[in-house]
């Protein structure tokens, strides 16, 4: 009976065992869980927590940094917290970071450039005024000692104005200056103008094209640059070559330095700002502030020319090309510019107050007979005309036609010299021909060249027969060379007695027009 | 738009002092125009008319008469034109006579 007992005790106690045994092994896998469990959290607290840290301490200081570069910015420190929510609030928080700054940066900047516009359009300003100043100075003077100081004078002051015009122009301002249509020649000369070495630059081949008014002036800021570049950045005794060749569908502007060249990350770096895409950053060309590419790159995405300095010039330097469209070029037009080549200004002097009946109406009518003056004149007397003739009787006939001048001129018989075709000449008399107008709306005159023959489509004749009183008196006459001489002969005795009658009264002349 | 020292290369001074501002010059047509810049070709185009004053000649350039003279005076250095002296004060009428012949006609009118 107790072994029953016994036997039954350790049973239980062995069942006792086993269950406890049991709830022991699930106690601990349990506890080893919870144990893990909480060594993931704390991992998962302590990435977060140093991913709020490398928030902090780096991704949105790149921020910043990276607005200007536009490089890829820091990710996640730790990848296990991607797609989390933690990581997408973080992410936000990036986002409304680079608004904020991107905002901030905006308004600075647009602070800055208004400030600097407003400053350097009044630099502008006054350097334009004092280039007016330097030139009336000139102008007066008459001595080289003045005319070299003040050639100094105007170099800085023209160098002093392309820096405030560039600034300005980098800031949004326009160019400035509205300027007349003028040859690529004289846009590479005026640039040449603007820099410190200009004696350096040698302009070679003179093309026969012109720059469209509006593109003048940006054409000419933008060549000055790239001459300053190429003149700052070669030495000093090599030369800066420009030539200028036409292409198919425009005007290039070849400048060649023989300077030290621009490796890769330069020509990648100027190639960028010279796309005109990017908006420039007044804040960022460094320091000192480069901002010859950059003013340039603005000025030919502006203006549809476009500029590229990715090739190597064959001096070993850079070879910056310019090319102008066909859109911003136009002919050469003489009419458009006074001073270009090949046209005399109009002549402001009303030259049919000179007379001039000896070379005129041999010129006008060939088959005209040698008249007299009188008989150009509309002469209502009709027994006038025949006078220096020995026209026959016959053409007395048509004399009430003869009151009415151009009504006999195309009947006159032409083998015969009569006087009737002399009359013809009053209508469209030289006196009222008229070579094109001024912008002022003047009559212009054509400079006396000997023997040239004007072309008819600009003659406009009017006042018909009462501007025919003036008959003799001409817009577009030859003078001979002894009435040049002898009046520019007058011009000189003029002069000189004027002159050395105010010698003695004016002895304090010391600079003025006396030369030694 | 093209300053005065880039149109003289930055000289002031004319290699030669012969020029008054009534100074003649005349071009010689049968000079080659290679090599010269815009403003010295207008100097030739303009004087082949004729005898043209230094004054006149800086008119229709538009440019200084300072600035004139140095461009003349290379033309004449390149033989392009020559300069024909101003008259010689001897030849001219006297101050004196012109100033009577003024007070006759104001006596008169």
């Amino acid at each position: 009976m107790t072994d029953h007992i016994s036997e039954a005790v350790s049973w239980c106690l062995a069942a006792a065992l086993l269950v406890v045994l049991v709830l022991l092994i699930r106690q601990r896998q349990i506890t080893a869980g919870v144990r893990r469990r909480n060594a993931t959290l704390e991992d998962s607290l302590r990435a977060r927590d140093e991913e709020a840290r490398h928030l902090v301490d780096v991704r949105l200081p790149s921020i910043a940094d990276a607005l200007s570069q536009s490089g890829p910015l820091p990710g996640l420190r730790d990848e296990k917290l991607a797609g989390t929510a933690f990581a997408q609030s973080l992410h936000s928080v990036m986002e409304q970071f680079i608004r904020a700054v991107d905002k901030a940066q905006t308004r600075a900047d647009a602070s800055a450039k208004a400030a600097l516009k407003a400053s350097m359009r009044a630099v502008q300003g006054l350097a334009n005024e004092q280039q007016v100043s330097i030139s009336e100075m000139q102008e007066r003077h008459d001595n080289p000692d003045v005319l070299r100081d003040l050639m100094e004078i105007d170099h800085a002051n023209a160098q002093f104005g392309r820096r405030a015009q560039a600034i300005a122009v980098l800031c949004g301002s326009w160019p400035g200056r509205q300027r007349m249509a003028s040859s690529l020649t004289d846009v590479v000369r005026g640039a040449k103008s603007r820099i410190r070495d200009y004696q350096r630059v040698q302009v070679h081949a003179l093309i026969d094209v012109a720059v469209v008014s509006r593109a003048v002036e940006p054409a000419v800021l933008a060549v000055a640059e790239l001459l300053d570049n190429a003149a700052r950045h070669s030495q000093p005794n090599t030369s800066v070559e420009v030539s200028l060749q036409p292409v198919h569908n425009g005007a290039c502007i070849v400048i060649d330095d023989a300077g030290v060249g621009m490796d890769g990350q330069e020509v990648q770096r100027a190639a960028n700002l010279l796309s005109g895409q990017r908006a420039v950053d007044v804040s960022r060309l460094g320091d000192p502030p480069q901002f010859g590419f950059a003013v340039v790159g603005l000025l030919a995405g502006r203006y549809g020319f476009s500029v590229s300095v990715d090739t190597r010039s064959p001096y070993g330097g850079v070879r910056a090309v310019l090319f102008l469209p066909t859109e911003l070029l136009t002919h050469n037009d003489p009419d458009g510019r006074p001073g270009a080549a090949g046209q005399d200004p109009g002549g402001a002097e009303p030259l049919h107050t000179i007379p001039s009946r000896r070379t005129r109406p041999v010129r006008r009518a060939p088959h005209a007979p040698t008249v007299p003056a009188q008989a150009q004149e509309p002469s209502p007397i009709p027994h006038q005309a025949p006078a220096p003739h020995q026209a026959p009787a016959p053409h007395q006939a048509p004399i009430p036609h003869q009151a009415q001048p151009p009504a006999p001129a195309p009947a006159a018989p032409a083998p015969e010299p009569a006087p009737a075709p002399a009359p013809q000449l009053s209508p469209d008399s030289e006196g009222t021909r008229v070579y094109g107008t001024t912008a002022g709306g003047l009559p212009k005159r054509r400079r006396r060249e000997a023997g040239a023959t004007p072309p008819p489509g600009d003659w406009t004749t009017g006042a018909g027969q009462t501007g025919a009183a003036d008959s003799d008196t001409g817009a577009f006459r030859a003078r001979s060379a002894k009435e040049t001489a002898s009046r520019m002969g007058a011009f000189a005795r003029g002069t000189r007695s004027g002159r050395s009658a105010t010698q003695d009264s004016a002895p304090h002349h010391d600079e003025g027009n006396r030369q030694a | 738009m093209v300053r005065p020292y880039v149109v003289t290369d930055g000289r002031a001074y004319p290699t030669r002092n012969t020029f008054d501002l009534v100074t003649l010059v005349m071009a010689h047509p049968d000079r080659p125009l290679t090599g010269l810049s815009p403003e010295k070709r207008r100097v030739m185009e303009l004087c082949l008319g004729g005898a043209l004053s230094v004054a006149e000649v800086a008119g229709y350039l538009e440019l200084p008469v300072s600035v004139t003279k140095v461009l003349l005076s290379d033309l004449v250095d390149s033989g392009h034109i020559s300069a024909r002296a101003p008259i010689p004060p001897a030849e001219l009428p006297e101050v004196q006579l012109l100033q009577e012949v003024l007070d006759g006609l104001r006596a008169r009118l």
